[in-house]
């Protein structure tokens, strides 16, 4: 078959890509990251292209309004390439790399202090690094030279067995004489286990960082850590290019089947080293400085990143190949750090509760408190947790992706120009975008609160429709009807910014799953939300979610806004805990003996529940009492 | 040692609504139709108070339904004329009121003009004095023409007005409000959607003592126990507090009956079945009997030989 070359404005990305193969496919392969959420169904319309030059075969899409096609619009995933093209990708199209602010970190900082005090959580991170300044061998001492390391090494780390590998050993003789016997030695710790990984020259004991990773569906996250003392230096995030294969973990899967994992492992290891380059130009740190990844993510991810077959996790009776993976080598699957530095990965329970929720575990300390206490880990699955010192039970929830801000219509992920907050201020309804600038779109936060001021404003009803006449922003628009928050010539692309009924409902049915679940797993456990004492709200977006919003949409449960607590991103924060505390690496262990999955899928009066909660707040608008709800004038 | 008192105790009334108006509230009716008010289930009296026993309206519709003749002629040749089927109804079958049934109104059928309808409305309001319930032909886009024509025609005779949806509940509200009539809020065989529909109509401003609640209508062996296990569930709830649900309930027997093989097939279709003359009222009295057992308070019936039986066990047990 023929060849083609697409080159890609303004990037002037040329690649050659055999003859059938779609834009999107040959965008990916000029390393180009595009905002699609259907992973290449042409559903979400998002993939949208500009063809400059050259013929395509002629696809019609009904994503595409009459003025785009004139102007040469097509959606890249449902293009094929049959001849040679130059395409424009406009600026929408380009997915934008997420800001990350520094709250996170902020928050770490007083976590990691409120951890250091607990008596249990002393100072150990999973990597050391070991100035040894040995004494020259005598006659008087002629011990070998291994047993002369290890004997010092185990003098720093106390207890416990050493290990060294062959590679190093055959090298000490060269490298301690060469050194007039002044060596760094690098220790990783697994359990009781301390392994000598490596042998340096002099003293480089004050440069040691490690990088701690949530591997989310939709979003990484990585932070640069300090691991000689707590400290986060750097966070960074981007999307995971996975993305076009779907929103989903599912979808991912059935990719990987027809794909090959290593094609998904490897866009996302090349999005882990993108981001560990970046953190580390930033900061001016040597990669081989970098000692060590903690990995936290769903299993599914946490399989792609090793890359594991995932097949078996969502067929009956969905088993993974592994919860509870040993430290790697990170070289092993590719990612760029110290050539001998570790992979860890957190410990996951099951095929649908992954390290995420471990470390969310860990790090809200769930296990370690008085009185119930509720987790829920808001994303594509909603992922619940209840329980107390002595038991935790944990559920899933397939919510789908609109509270991130897919299956919207202007939805878009939290990158500048994303409205993040939608109020009302004399009677108008006023936004705020990330960045201050013109807005794009919606993402989940900005959403939850549109509904909610929608709601609130008697602009729609309980279930999410319009109620006509009652506000000029109602308006219709290509035959549907949508509420126009930022009018095409204020925006930021020159496109309308609105939420349609079948947007609203899309997220009223994501907030009635999640809800559902909660009720139901609590119910099982014969308790109501008056029962939780600690009630965690985690994701990667919980930081900005507004609390009176998400109640009012019946998003969470109207309980004492004194037991809420925004936990942020616990994935990355529990997978740091595991990085600077043993104790805490080892406590997963005990997580997961204590925790069992209980499975919705089995709850036949799930969809009731459902049913409940499909409408503003909930059909039980007891259980929302007292919350203001407009009145008809 | 005393036998333990096993007796539920149910904390909340059944609410009690009033259908027609006499002269004096403003209507030309001869007499009010009050169902709601029990503070216990249907049949168990020893467990609270059944002050309005349930009542049977009478089906009538402005075009002849499409029923088997054996059926019809078992009503009769007034099924021609509304007000001629509303007189016998009344003064031969004995229902308590009447339920009217604008199906001439479908835009796919005789497609009956809003006027239309609401001069029929009127007619049969002045030959007959019992309260009217009123129903549109279920298009809700003409409905919302002819129910407003015909509410305003029954302007002060407190009608009850079908049907309030998720899809209209506006419509109705508003037309209900603005010429004194009642509401019955729909929903397709959900009870969430029950309760949901009857939040909108109070979140509206509409009064939920002006409402009738109808959970549809499934004839016996198509869906009949669905709607069962909902109407009773309704009950229990409103019974147990739920304000939301404590509000009488309709059912449509007559209209969904004779559209199920079994009311309406010959016996040569269905050997062994007896007799459809027999057969039809039958399956209609089963049905609304087990519905009254559910908590139904209204019961719409077609044929006078279902109507009669009803009517007895009603006298008898209710």
């Amino acid at each position: 078959m023929a060849d083609c070359t697409v080159s890609f404005q303004p990037h002037n990305k040329a690649v050659t890509v055999r003859k059938g193969t779609t834009l999107l496919e040959a965008a990916l392969k000029a390393n180009i990251t595009i905002n699609n959420l259907c992973g290449g169904d042409g559903i979400c319309g998002r993939c949208k292209m500009i063809i400059k030059k050259g013929n395509i075969p002629e696809e019609v899409s009904g994503k595409l309004t009459r003025e785009e096609i004139t102007r040469g619009y097509v959606l890249a995933c449902l293009t094929q390439v049959m001849e040679n093209l130059v395409v424009e990708i406009p600026p929408e199209t380009l997915a934008r790399e997420k800001i990350v602010d520094d709250e996170d970190a902020d928050r770490f900082k007083e976590f990691g202090q409120l951890a250091q005090a607990g008596d249990e959580f002393v100072f150990s991170p999973i990597v050391k690094k070991i100035y040894l300044d040995l004494d020259s061998p005598t006659l008087d001492n002629n011990t070998a030279d291994q047993q002369r390391v290890c004997e010092a090494v185990h003098r720093e780390i106390g207890s416990g067995a050493t290990q060294m590998g062959l590679k190093i050993i055959r090298n000490l003789p060269a490298i301690l004489r060469g050194n007039n016997y002044k060596v760094t030695a690098t220790v990783g710790f697994r359990r009781d286990i301390a392994e000598i990984m490596n042998i340096e020259p002099g003293n480089t004991a004050g440069k040691n960082y490690m990088i701690v990773i949530d591997i989310g569906t939709t979003t990484i996250v990585a932070h640069l850590v300090d691991a000689n003392r707590i400290r986060t230096i750097a966070a960074k995030a981007c999307f995971n290019s996975q993305g076009i294969y779907g929103s989903e973990v599912t979808s991912r899967i059935i990719s990987a089947e027809k794909r090959g994992i290593v094609e998904l492992q490897k866009l996302l290891i090349s999005d882990i080293n993108g981001l560990i380059r970046g953190l580390a130009k930033e900061d001016r740190i040597n990669l081989k400085d970098i000692t060590a990844v903690v990995c936290a993510g769903n299993t599914v991810m946490s399989h792609f990143l090793l890359g594991l077959p995932t097949r078996y996790i969502r067929r009956k009776p969905y088993t993974p190949t592994s919860v509870d993976p040993p430290p790697f080598r990170a070289v092993e699957v590719g990612i760029q750090i110290n050539p001998r530095g570790l992979l860890y990965s957190l410990p996951g329970i099951s095929g649908w509760v992954g390290s995420d929720i471990t470390a969310g575990i860990l790090a809200t300390n769930i296990i370690d408190r008085d009185g119930i206490s509720l987790l829920v880990d808001i994303g594509t699955n909603g992922e619940i947790i209840v329980g107390n010192r002595e038991w935790l039970v944990a559920c899933s929830a397939s919510a789908g992706p609109a509270l991130e801000g897919a299956n919207v219509t202007c939805g878009i992920r939290a990158e500048t120009g994303a409205i993040e907050k939608v109020y009302i201020k004399n009677r108008k309804i006023q936004y705020k975008t990330i960045g201050f600038v013109p807005p794009k779109g919606f993402c989940g936060s900005g959403i939850i609160d549109l509904v909610s001021v929608l709601f609130n404003m008697g602009i729609i009803d309980r279930r999410g429709r319009f109620l006509d006449g009652l506000d000029e922003g109602v308006q219709e628009l290509n035959g549907q009807k949508v509420y126009l928050l930022v009018d095409r010539k204020k925006s930021g692309h020159g496109n309308h910014v609105f939420i349609s009924e079948s947007d609203i409902e899309n997220v009223i049915t994501a907030k009635a799953a999640i809800f559902a679940a909660m009720k139901i797993l609590l119910a099982r456990l014969d308790m109501s939300f008056d029962d939780v004492s600690h009630f965690y709200i985690a994701g990667a977006f919980g930081n900005h979610i507004d609390i009176e919003s998400a109640i009012s949409i019946g998003l969470i449960p109207n309980i004492d806004r004194n037991k809420i607590i925004f936990a942020g991103n616990t994935s990355v924060k529990g997978a740091k805990l595991a990085a600077y505390f043993q104790h805490a690496f080892n406590r997963v262990a005990q997580i997961r003996a204590k925790t069992t999955y209980y499975d919705l899928m089995g709850a036949d009066d799930y969809v009731e529940e459902f049913r409940k909660a499909m409408f503003l707040p909930h059909t039980d608008i007891e259980l929302f009492k007292g919350e203001k709800v407009w009145q008809k004038a | 040692m005393a036998l333990p008192d096993i007796k539920e105790k149910w904390t909340y009334k059944i609410n009690e609504v009033t259908i027609g108006a006499i002269e004096q509230e403003g209507g030309t009716r001869g007499k009010t139709i009050t169902v709601g008010g029990q503070t216990t289930l249907p049949l168990l009296s020893f467990e609270g108070n059944i002050p309005n026993k349930p009542v049977v309206a009478g089906y009538i519709a402005n075009a002849v339904p499409d029923w088997p003749d054996t059926i019809l002629k078992g009503i009769g040749d007034e099924v021609k004329s509304p007000v001629e089927w509303a007189q016998k109804s009344v003064q031969e079958f004995k229902v308590d009121l009447l339920s009217i049934k604008l199906i001439g109104a479908d835009p796919h059928g005789k497609n009956a003009t809003a006027e239309e309808c609401a001069k029929t409305v009127s007619d049969v309001l002045k030959a007959v004095d019992v309260p009217l319930i009123i129903w549109g032909c279920g298009d809700d886009e003409k409905d919302s023409l002819v129910l407003q024509a015909c509410a305003e025609a029954a302007k002060g005779e407190n009608c009850l007005i079908g049907s309030a949806k998720e899809s209209n509940y506006r419509t109705i509200v508003a037309l209900c409000m603005a010429n004194k009539h009642k509401i019955i809020s729909e929903a397709p065989v959900d009870i969430n959607i029950g309760k949901q529909v009857n939040i909108l109509l109070r979140d509206i401003g509409y009064n939920l003592n002006d409402v009738i609640m109808f959970q549809t209508t499934a004839a016996l062996g198509y869906g009949f126990d669905y709607v069962y296990t909902i109407s009773e569930r309704a009950r229990i709830a409103g019974l147990k507090g739920d304000a939301l649900m404590a509000l009488p309930q309709i059912c449509d027997v007559g209209g969904e009956v004779f559209r199920v093989k079994e009311a309406v097939a010959d016996e040569d279709a269905l050997p062994g079945w007896g007799a459809l003359e027999k057969r039809g009222p039958m399956w209609e009295a089963v049905c609304a009997g087990n519905y009254l057992q559910a908590g139904a308070d209204i019961v719409i019936m077609a044929h006078p030989v279902a109507i009669k039986n009803i009517r007895q066990a009603i006298d008898k047990l209710f």
